[in-house]
């Protein structure tokens, strides 16, 4: 019952993305020196992230990558959807998987399933309810909060 | 840590094993059929379209929990321990899939040592998440599962009673 870190790290990516976006478009060498990621492993995540229509890429010289819209309008639930695919607990109950309804006789009428239905709404309800800029928000001020620290050194 | 690709069994990391799946099925199962009788693992296997030697090896785990009491013989079988309405959920989960969090302890760097934003997402998202998930587990019991099914399968507690 674990996030991969194919998540873990694709969420991190993208505050730190948009942390860095008020300066403009960040590049993948960047975010993976702060994140302490490997480039190819960030651009794995980003090609499946701008595909999913939640960054976009501008090419060039100058180019990188940019939030296709205001983190207020991210959820956590966005990112997690796009990279881990439903949070479902059990298999039959990912959206995709109409095969289970052909192999579980038991599909339209289980109560273990409706259970595991509730645990994947329960998840869902807290990814969906927590947006990028809650977590810019949280780091500005853990990052203000540090620098205040050190003044007092 | 650095992943460089995205590896193969990471795919379904997010599901409970099926030792969770089975094991809180067959639960269910004892729940609804037992009424303070043992049942055997065969009669579960049947019903719920589990191999018998699966289940011996999550009955094993649910008996050193103290969740169920086996008795050996010609009329043994399981029995549930506790009332079902004793039992959260949660608890039989934790039993057979250990603590329950949507993160890996290996996985996560030690809390004075992570960075800020990983700090904020771990505060912020897998804590809620962590939250949320036990919580909700243990607002369940097995009672509330087996009544469900009584429900959708059509049977009659009463008759145990008679």
């Amino acid at each position: 019952m674990k996030i991969s870190t194919k998540g873990r790290y694709g969420l991190e990516a993208i505050v730190d993305l948009a942390i860095h976006s008020s300066e403009g478009r960040v590049n993948l060498k960047s975010i993976a020196e702060r994140c302490e990621m490997s480039e190819a492993y960030i651009l794995q995540i980003f090609l499946v992230l701008r595909r999913a229509g939640i960054v976009d890429s501008i090419r060039g010289a100058q180019g990188g990558y940019v939030l296709s819209r205001d983190p207020s309008q991210i959820t956590v639930g966005d990112i997690l959807t796009v990279l881990e695919g439903p949070l479902a607990p059990v298999p039959c109950i990912a959206e995709k998987s109409k095969r289970a309804k052909t192999t579980c006789n038991r599909f339209d009428n289980c109560t273990a399933r409706n259970f595991w239905e509730s645990v994947m709404n329960t998840l869902s309800e807290v990814a969906n309810s927590i947006t990028i800029e809650d977590l810019v928000k949280c780091y500005n001020s853990s990052f203000s909060q540090s620098i205040d620290l050190e003044y007092y050194i | 840590m650095k992943p460089i690709g995205f590896a193969r069994e990471e795919v379904d990391k997010l599901k409970f094993s099926t030792k969770g799946r089975y094991g809180l099925r067959a639960m269910i199962d004892l729940a609804v059929y037992s009424n303070g009788e043992y049942v055997t693992l065969a009669s579960i296997a049947e019903r719920q379209g589990i191999s018998t030697n699966y289940l011996e090896q999550v009955f094993s785990a649910l008996r050193k929990s103290g969740l169920v009491k086996s008795a050996k013989g010609a009329q043994g079988g399981y029995v549930l321990s506790e009332s079902p309405s004793d039992i959260k959920v949660g608890r039989i989960l934790r039993v057979l899939e250990g603590p329950l969090s949507v993160t890996d302890e290996d996985d996560e760097n030690l809390a004075g040592n992570e960075s800020c934003i990983r700090n904020c997402i771990r505060i912020n998202v897998w804590e809620k998440m962590n939250n949320s998930l036990n919580e909700l587990v243990d607002s369940v019991t097995l009672e509330d599962l087996a009544e469900d099914y009584r429900k959708r399968n059509g049977i009659d507690n009463s008759m145990y009673y008679i």
